[in-house]
């Protein structure tokens, strides 16, 4: 599957329920068949916002992309609009990138600049409106390119994240972002639509939290690919609540294979994997790993806060959530560390694993922490990997991966 | 009890046997790497039992590592030439705690534990930078034997600056630092000097003494010494350095498998 396009049908033919290489496509367990429908479900998630984006459309709604998970969805959704997700997960993207954006640049704001190059993500070529979040230099750069093509709000995130004066930036670019999608859309975005928003989506990061915490079984009856395939590029539809409110009451007890007493757990901590990106998570989980936790933007990270829909200031209220946000753009970013120590122990993590895209600044940077943390505090094996989409490394990952997780055998062993 | 070990790197074969209750080397062979990697490996191994008159059915357990270990369709088990390398330099030399091996292909520093286990290690990435295959590329242009490397670099009056880390570009650099007449000498120099700086830079400021270098570069007169010298650590060759990663493999044939450890602890 190559990326987050509805074109893309060939998800169809394979039977999750019967993988055509069991261990690497993550669909592998001793299902009843509820559970492997709810699989199949969330195997279908990209055609489900499809239907559901062109439904909508037709009715009158309006479509934003966003780009990154400081961007509060509660205010698009206040506004009557959907927020989509855009960021890029396809290799196949990037050549058309590359005629305007430099080589050594992240594949993720490449796949996703390429992908209005070819006007292959629907979801693109459908929105009203992108949010563009100046969270790193490679996205911000990239969005005045894309502005060209798009209709586009930037959306400026201050980058000190325990300043005061920071905040009240960042609240009053939340304001304009009202403005926008208000005049824009021509609606009034009342406290009342926002708080009404904030109840939704404080539901889906519960339910998205309860199913991330099925992980931290013994025996987790998921592996991390498959929860990984649960998020959603759109939030809150009201037919995946209901598959994520039947997840959890049907896969306590699920047996997934290889048994996770003979894998090793791992805390996956770095840059997000977008739809079509999960070649890392793969590598690992198809040699001897189970990813039990993923503390990056798309796993727990944005998930872990919720907001306070009776705050006096409903709007100030979600500025303070998105902001505490431990992207390694902050900085000083130490609420990542903070995170990654609880995260490691809750979920009895064997070693930590880091993901960087290449050409991620912030987040190489920022790996020296990590690894400090990991190594000399937490006293877990620690492994970098840096890559990008081509598939042309993986063979040197599964290596490295195999050698990390001999080392926490040889240890337990002792 | 005979093992066997067998490491398929990018380059070479290797293979040894081990009596497991000695741990004792019976017999070592090498042979160039190829396409078909499993008949290579085989007439390899076929070679040495020969050579320690052993019976193929006398062997208890084949264990293959290295880039190619999972082509070795008839060994028992694969294990990665990380921990392999840990294993067998840890049999040769008990108190080593830092091991830098550079093959024909790729690079790694390990950090071991005082048992021998992996502590950490770090890989060169996707390209073949600081590596057997960059020198053989130099040699190769300078028309040079690897061997005499050493010696040129020795004569060199100054390092040239070699600034590309990849080897190809690094191919089109030595023909502009000739054609600007730089002698062969110097570029030699140039080159070691991007090598042991890479791995300078791979290896961070963590190195623990004592530091064994292994892997086929280590048999290249005065690449230990451009090491030493980048890294600021006495550095020790290893006993026969091409051959700890297949080493390491026989012993942990002898062992009871790593496959076996139950994870939830």
């Amino acid at each position: 599957m190559s990326g987050c396009c509805g074109k893309n049908n060939n998800i169809k033919e394979i039977d999750p329920c019967n993988p055509p290489n069991a261990g690497l496509s993550g669909l592998t367990g001793t299902d009843g068949s509820s559970v492997c429908e709810l699989l199949v479900w969330f195997h279908e998630m990209v055609d489900h916002c499809y239907e559901y984006a062109c439904a909508e459309k037709k009715k009158g709604r309006k479509l934003v992309g966003i780009m990154c998970e400081y961007t509060p969805r509660e205010l698009i959704m206040a506004a009557g609009a959907i927020p989509v997700c855009l960021c890029g997960g396809s290799v196949e993207m990037i050549p058309a990138a590359e005629h305007d954006l430099p080589a050594n640049l992240c594949p993720l704001i490449k796949s996703t600049y390429g992908y209005s190059v070819e006007k292959a993500n629907p979801f693109m070529e459908m929105a009203d409106l992108l949010v563009a979040e100046t969270t790193c230099d490679g996205k911000k750069k990239m969005y005045e390119l894309l502005a060209k093509r798009h209709p586009m709000h930037v959306l400026e995130l201050p980058q000190k994240p325990n300043n005061p004066e920071a905040f009240e930036y960042w609240l009053y670019e939340l304001r304009m972002l009202k403005k926008q999608l208000s005049e824009r859309f021509r609606v009034k975005i009342t406290d009342e639509a926002i708080r009404s928003a904030i109840v939704e989506m404080n539901t889906e990061r519960r339910l998205r939290r309860d199913l991330a915490e099925l992980m931290k079984s013994d025996s987790p009856p998921l592996t991390g690919r498959e929860l990984l395939d649960m998020k959603s590029l759109i939030s809150c539809l009201p037919v995946d609540l209901e598959q994520y409110e039947k997840a959890l009451n049907t896969l306590p007890g699920r047996k997934i294979l290889p048994k996770p007493d003979q894998r090793v757990r791992v805390l996956l901590t770095g840059v997000p994997l977008p739809h079509g990106a999960e070649r890392v998570m793969d590598v690992i989980e198809g040699n001897g790993g189970l990813v039990v936790c993923q503390e990056n933007c798309t796993g727990i990270k944005p998930v872990l806060e919720d907001v306070d829909p009776d705050a006096e200031d409903p709007l100030r209220a979600l500025a303070k959530k998105y902001f505490h946000l431990p992207c390694s753009v902050m900085t000083e970013n130490k609420g990542r560390l903070d995170s990654i120590r609880k995260l490691a122990g809750e979920y009895r993590a064997g070693c930590v694993i880091e993901l960087i895209w290449q050409a991620c600044i912030t987040y190489d940077v920022e790996s020296f922490h990590v690894r400090r943390l990991v190594e000399d505090e937490i006293h877990l094996p620690y492994l970098r990997i840096e890559t990008d989409y081509s598939p042309s490394d993986s063979a040197r990952i599964a290596t490295r991966v195999q050698a990390l997780f001999e080392t926490v055998k040889h240890r337990i062993k002792r | 009890m005979i093992y066997a070990g067998i490491d398929a790197g990018s380059r070479t074969v290797k293979a040894i046997l081990l009596d497991g209750k000695e741990l004792r080397v019976l017999a070592s062979g090498i042979a160039d790497q190829g396409i078909k990697q499993a008949d290579l490996a085989e007439s390899l191994l076929k070679d040495i039992l020969k050579k320690a008159g052993i019976n193929r059915k006398d062997v208890g357990k084949i264990i293959a590592t290295g880039y190619g270990r999972n082509a070795i369709d008839f060994a028992d088990t694969t294990i990665t030439e990380i921990t392999c390398h840990a294993c067998g330099v840890h049999h040769w030399i008990p108190q080593a705690r830092t091991v830098v091996d550079i093959g024909g292909q790729d690079s790694k520093v390990l950090r071991l534990e005082p048992d021998g286990g992996v502590r950490d290690f770090v890989m060169n990435d996707r390209c073949a930078a600081g590596t057997g295959r960059f020198l053989e590329v130099v040699a190769a242009k300078l028309e040079v034997s690897l061997n005499d490397l050493g010696g040129m670099a020795q004569r060199a009056k100054k390092a040239s600056a070699i600034s590309s880390m990849c080897v190809v570009f690094a191919e089109t650099e030595i023909i502009g630092l000739l054609a600007s007449g730089e002698t062969p000498e110097n570029i030699v120099a140039g080159v070691q000097m991007s090598i042991t700086s890479r791995i300078t830079s791979m290896a961070g400021r963590n190195i623990t003494d004592p530091v064994v270098f292994t892997g086929g570069v280590a048999l290249i007169p005065g690449m230990d010494k451009a090491l030493e010298s980048a890294i600021n650590h006495k550095i020790i060759i290893s006993p026969e350095p091409q051959m700890t990663g297949a080493l390491g493999a026989a012993i942990l044939a002898g062992r009871e498998g790593l496959e076996h450890v139950s994870i939830i602890g």
